[in-house]
């Protein structure tokens, strides 16, 4: 048994898929972690990042050139994070029925159009990073991927100095743990809220193209399949710090390969628990760190004065 | 008072000028939405009126229609009903397609073992649905008191759970796969309910109404009325507005906030049972069996601003999109477009309300208007 | 240096501001003049908070004109006021406990963030005015006279030439209050700012205060300089009646020389003849990594009233968290006439006899979203078996009993709580506590926000609760309160007893040091380390 897990860990394309699918989750969970530090719980992740993964076929389609593919699924994700941010935030409707709503209108949206409508395959080029693909096992994973991938990288520290170094992340926090303070000090509460979610929307947007772009190759109804939500556990695993949420994407990519290595390599765990696996892991996960995180004190409590 | 004062009175309490402005957003509201709907039907091809008209026929205009309509409603009604006790006690559940799914594979397991007179399998059925929904739910609720964790995030992981857990069960002959081992089960599809468990079904011009109906109506005057008035229900709405006062008083947060969750998820598993032993579904489990009613189910009761009453109707509509996008495949559009027309309607529901509260803030903020201001409003002077 | 008589920094006509059918304040006029420190006396309810809330920019007057230097102007934002040069230390809303010191007093700027400008301008601040704190430290690490001072030089970071403080003094002891009126003084005599004084207290006004202005019922009834009124003269224009000096009304008015004199003529109540009716000991409760509790000893008997004493935030409202079955203690125990009760159980101090009055009824005390009679009964609604039918016949008769006995104001026992006034509801509060006849009825910070009226009919409510053999055990910050109340003090600080005195025996320079952590030995005076 040991012997096949060593194989199985010695095998750089279980490090390459965990890559790929822990980049997804980088896309959308540091941007729902932004989205959640402003005191919003955003459960359309999984809309916008669909968006975004439809949004790549389109823009591919109209112009072919993955670029215009990774641009038009950012377009995407913010469309939803637009919608999604000023029901709640500006109009005061119930944020989990606005994000259910959503999740489902572009689920149907999506299927309905790419149904009527036929789309070509939308593939970004592998790029390969000389020093870093060079490094032994996880040098495949981390250096010779479809360049989307590396866009990761950047966001990253961008998002953490964003947050924490400028004086609207200073905002965006101060509205998320005491929006009563935030709004006497003369800081518009819920347009750094709208802000916070059209962030995620981007980043979502981005992660649905990379999706589709660096991943699979096409859109498909189903291609998302419940990955925003997961995103949205790894906030939690991470205690609400990027850091914590960059892991949390890590680990959640790296059990979902597992999930892909296993039967390909013709072990045989019952496919329940492959398929079941990442959602265990992050009940797992979320109830070993609920009682020790601090989650921002306002987190999906709506905040109402300057509406008016 | 004579009766036509009292009537009177009634009249100008409901149909002031308020009541016409929020209706006429209502009706600004779905009508964007019918015409959004429309629109997309045309961008891809179609002809909006002929979907229209698939729509009416198959929910309504159609022989037997209306009855399978209703029929359809019963089980998002249960769920709806038992998600509004639940978001009373102040708990956000959405996990109701994962306990309704859990619920139908407990349901479908009795229902194939036990054997006697069709009535018996049938209750035996929705007690089993009851508890597999509950137990499904139970779960959340342990993580809740044990480890306070969100029951927004357990319910709806649990979810996820639940689909790869029937799959595992559909294919284990001990668990759900059918038994039969000479029928060709390439999909892993469940045993056959017995033929007598089947629910009853009454007719009506023509229409055939499961009983299913009626079980979720008579549910939901119970809850109803337990909600309303009994100390009980008291006890839940101090839960919801004020759990630290209700902990003062006595009533603890803890075994009632899961007790009423349990509840919930039981309503969802019962849903479950109702679709295996009436005729809106198969009658033997198969993948997918829960077919979003779980879903739709905690829509209806978020859009039925958690009232039961609402919920019957809100219901109806949602069931009417159901069963009347089956008339759909004719006019060439493909049925993801009711999925859309749902969601817009979603949308399109939640907009007056909020628009309302705005306009109602505005005006106790602004400076004041007493001929057009609603009740004053008592505000801290200090 | 400055010239007294040219015009205003801020020159108020005719202010109005109605909510619906309540007229908050009404055609108010109001000179700040620079280089003055301004009082704005009025007992709570009077629209001193409304007025302020206008020059802020938090609300909006329905009539009224308001002129910054000379200039007619529309204050519509906390920043357009900023940009005019009005300032506003609050008292409770406006620091984000999880950020740093620097970074909550930059919040709500336009520059760029620099931290270590922010950092140095806490210290220069802190320097000109008299206050310094920790520019790195936890907002909510701190205590409250120390964000008090975050507070404060948050307000003066922007330079106002205008700064109002809204009842500053709540939060202190009585020598941070002094404190605080020096750093008053250097900002009117040393910067020539403007300076507006809010607050409820005579005493303070008195001794603070160049000019006042006293507002009744939203109106104002006189202005001065304050030296041409004397105590009664105020106390008269405040409250609208002829106000004795002493007793109920002192207490309410903050006059604590009047409530000391009288409470030492008082009688003791003989202290040995009852029976014990609470009795807290060692109780231990950690919180977040803090001790919050650190061993608290209270004995308390049936017709005796004890008066916890301290500044907020050392461990008043963990206790009373405890007694009203909100939380559980980590060591210790509590106990009703003898027999223990178990901690953090839901309803177990309320059926054990200890009733409550909080500190913020809204927290616990009342279901804002139900009806008065609701209200009234949740009591009942929390004990008993729960599936038995609602009498709501019943509820509503008991209801109208005790609206009548306790002439709470409403429409009628099914008007919804919220709509009630914060004095009215605090009586709902009071009649269902006392009719539900406990042992012990635990009353934290019970007049805070009440007007002169409400907090006589308090007053009085309590007294005849002891007078009838409950066991009271009243927590407040506010010294006259105590001293006018209670027959033996207790002083709280860090979450322990670190005091205790007859009322005869009080002295408020003591107790203000004991409030303030320093450890008095109470039979030589002498002072000893910080606790």
């Amino acid at each position: 048994m040991f012997e096949a897990i060593g194989t199985l860990l010695s095998s750089e394309s279980l490090y390459t898929s965990a890559f790929q699918l822990s980049v997804l989750f980088v896309f959308a969970a540091s941007g729902e972690w932004v989205a959640e530090r402003a005191g919003t719980l955003n459960i359309s992740v999984e809309g916008m990042l669909l968006a975004g993964a439809f949004g790549a076929v389109v823009g591919h389609q109209w112009v072919a050139s993955s670029f215009m593919g990774l641009a038009v699924g950012a377009l995407g994700g913010l469309s939803v994070a637009v919608v999604h941010a000023n029901l709640s935030h500006r109009l005061t409707a119930n944020q989990f029925v606005v994000g259910l709503a959503l999740n489902v209108l572009v689920l149907g949206l999506t299927a309905f159009l790419d149904g009527s409508f036929d789309f070509g395959p939308a593939r970004a080029d592998v790029v390969r990073l000389p020093l870093v693909a060079d490094v032994p096992l996880l040098g495949e994973a981390l250096g010779n991927r479809p360049w989307p991938a590396y866009l990761a990288y950047p966001l990253i520290p961008a998002l953490w100095w964003a947050v924490f170094r400028t004086r609207w992340g200073l905002e965006v926090r101060s509205v998320g743990e005491n929006p009563q303070a935030a709004d006497v000090s003369g800081i518009d509460v819920n347009a750094r809220r709208r802000q916070a979610i059209y962030v995620t929307g981007l980043t979502c947007g981005l992660g649905g193209a990379f999706m589709v772009l660096g991943q699979v190759g096409t859109f498909q109804s189903g291609i998302i399949n419940g990955r925003g939500f997961i995103a949205i556990a790894a906030v939690i695993f991470g205690g609400w710090t990027l850091r914590g949420t960059v892991i949390g994407c890590i680990v959640f990519g790296f059990v979902e390969a597992l999930t892909i290595a296993i039967p390909a390599n013709r072990y045989s765990i019952d496919p329940f628990i492959l398929d079941a696996a990442p959602y265990i892991v992050a009940l797992t996960v979320v109830l070993a760190f609920a009682a020790r995180v601090r989650a921002p004190n306002a987190l999906a409590q709506p905040f109402t004065r300057g509406l008016t | 008072m004579s009766k036509g004062e009292n009537r009177k009175s009634l009249v100008a309490r409901f149909a002031t000028r308020d009541t016409g402005v929020a209706i006429g957003l209502y009706v600004l509201s779905l009508s964007a939405a019918i015409f959004v709907s429309a629109l997309l039907v045309a961008a891809t091809g179609g002809s909006a009126t002929a979907v229209f008209d698939a729509l009416l026929d198959g929910s309504l205009r159609s022989q037997g229609a209306w009855g399978l309509t209703l029929t359809t409603s019963a089980p998002l009604l249960l769920v709806a009903v038992g998600t509004i006790v639940a978001t009373r006690a102040g708990l956000v559940n959405i996990g109701q397609e994962g306990q309704l799914l859990i619920g139908t594979c407990v349901a479908a397991y009795f229902a194939v073992r036990v054997g006697g007179p069709g009535w018996f399998v049938i209750a035996v059925a929705l007690l089993a649905g009851a508890a597999g929904g509950g137990a499904w739910a139970g779960i959340a609720a342990g993580l809740r008191a044990w480890r306070n964790v969100p029951e927004v995030l357990t319910t709806l992981l649990l979810t996820f759970v639940a689909f790869p857990l029937m799959t595992f069960g559909l294919r284990q002959s001990w668990l759900l796969k059918d038994r039969d081992t000479e029928r060709m089960n390439q999909l892993n599809s469940g045993e056959r309910l017995p033929a007598n468990a089947n629910l009853p079904d009454l007719m009506i011009f023509g229409n055939s109404i499961d009983s299913g109906f009626f079980v979720a109506i008579g549910l939901a005057f119970v809850l109803t009325v337990m909600v309303g008035r009994t100390v009980l229900g008291s006890r839940i709405d101090m839960l919801g507005f004020n759990p630290r006062a209700a902990q003062r008083f006595g009533v603890s947060a803890g075994p009632l906030s899961a007790a009423v969750l349990i509840g919930s998820g039981a309503t969802a598993g019962v849903a479950g049972a109702v679709l295996l032993t009436g005729g809106a579904a198969s009658d033997r489990l198969v993948f997918g069996f829960s077919g979003n009613f779980g879903w739709d189910g905690l829509l209806v009761a978020l859009l039925a601003r958690n009232r039961v009453m609402l919920a019957i109707p809100m219901a109806f509509v949602f069931a009417m999109l159901r069963t009347g996008s089956s008339f759909l495949a004719a006019t060439g559009v493909d049925r993801k477009m009711t999925d859309v027309v749902q969601a817009l309607l979603v949308l399109a529901l939640l907009l007056p309300p909020a628009l309302l509260f705005i306009r109602d803030r505005r005006r106790s903020l602004a400076p004041s208007n007493l001929a057009v201001s609603s009740a004053p409003i008592a505000v801290e002077v200090s | 240096m400055v010239n007294l008589n040219e015009q205003p920094a801020v020159a108020v006509r005719g202010l109005t501001k109605r909510y619906g059918e309540v007229v908050a304040c009404s055609q108010i006029d109001l000179d700040l003049k620079r280089g003055e420190i301004h009082g704005v006396l009025g007992e709570n309810g009077a629209g001193k908070s409304t007025l302020m809330k206008v020059l802020i920019g938090l609300v909006q007057p329905d009539e009224g004109t308001i002129d910054v230097d000379g200039e007619r102007c529309r204050i519509d934002s906390p920043s357009r006021a900023g940009l005019l040069g009005i300032g506003m230390v609050h008292q409770h809303f406006s620091l984000v406990d999880e950020l740093r010191v620097w970074e909550n007093v930059v919040l709500g700027e336009r520059e760029r963030l620099d931290a270590k400008h922010a950092r140095g301008l806490v210290a220069s601040i802190g320097e000109r005015y008299g206050l310094t704190v920790d520019p790195d430290a936890r907002v909510g690490d701190l205590t409250a006279g120390l964000r008090q001072r975050v507070e404060i030089i948050k307000c003066l970071r922007r330079d106002p030439s205008i700064v109002i403080f809204d009842e500053p003094t709540s939060v202190l002891t009585p020598q941070e209050s002094e404190q605080l009126f020096e750093v008053l003084r250097v900002a009117v005599e040393r910067e020539g700012k403007a300076v507006a004084l809010v607050s409820h207290k005579l005493d303070e006004i008195r001794q603070a205060t160049d000019m006042v202005t006293i507002l009744r019922r939203g109106a104002v009834v006189d202005h001065g300089p304050t030296n041409r009124f004397d105590q009664q003269a105020l106390a008269q224009a405040m409250v609208g009646r002829e106000v004795s000096l002493r007793g109920d009304q002192a207490a309410a008015l903050g006059l604590t020389g009047a409530v000391l004199a009288a409470a030492g003529a008082a009688k003791s109540r003989p202290a040995s003849a009852s029976p014990i009716v609470l009795s807290v000991d060692g109780a231990v409760l950690d919180r977040h990594g803090h001790r919050v509790l650190d061993g608290v000893d209270i004995k308390l008997r049936a017709g005796e009233i004890v008066g916890i004493a301290g500044v907020e935030g050392n461990g008043q409202v963990e206790l009373a968290d405890v007694l009203s079955s909100l939380v559980a203690l980590d060591a210790g125990t509590v106990s009703v006439d003898g027999g223990v009760v178990v901690t953090g159980h839901a309803g177990e101090m309320a059926v054990a006899g200890i009733g409550m009055i909080p500190e913020d009824r809204h927290d616990a005390g009342c279901v804002l979203n139900m009806s008065v009679a609701e209200n009234l009964a949740l009591g009942s609604i929390g004990a008993g078996r729960a599936f038995r039918r609602m009498d709501r016949v019943a509820m509503r008769d008991a209801a109208l009993r005790l609206i009548d006995r306790y002439e709470i104001r409403c429409s009628g026992p099914d008007a919804p709580f919220e709509s009630l006034s914060g004095g009215n509801q605090q009586r709902v509060v009071l009649a269902r506590e006392l009719s539900a006849q406990p042992k012990v009825l635990v009353a934290s910070q019970p007049t805070r926000g009440l007007d002169v009226g409400a907090i006589e009919f308090m007053g009085e409510q309590l007294r005849a609760a002891a007078h009838d053999g409950v066991g009271v055990l009243l927590i407040s910050s506010e010294l006259e309160e105590i001293l006018h109340l209670a027959d033996r003090i207790l002083v709280m600080h860090s979450g322990r007893i670190v005091g205790a005195m007859n009322r005869s025996e009080a002295d408020v320079e003591t107790i203000g040091l004991m409030m303030g952590g320093v450890a008095v030995d109470q039979m030589t005076g002498q002072m000893g380390q910080h606790v």
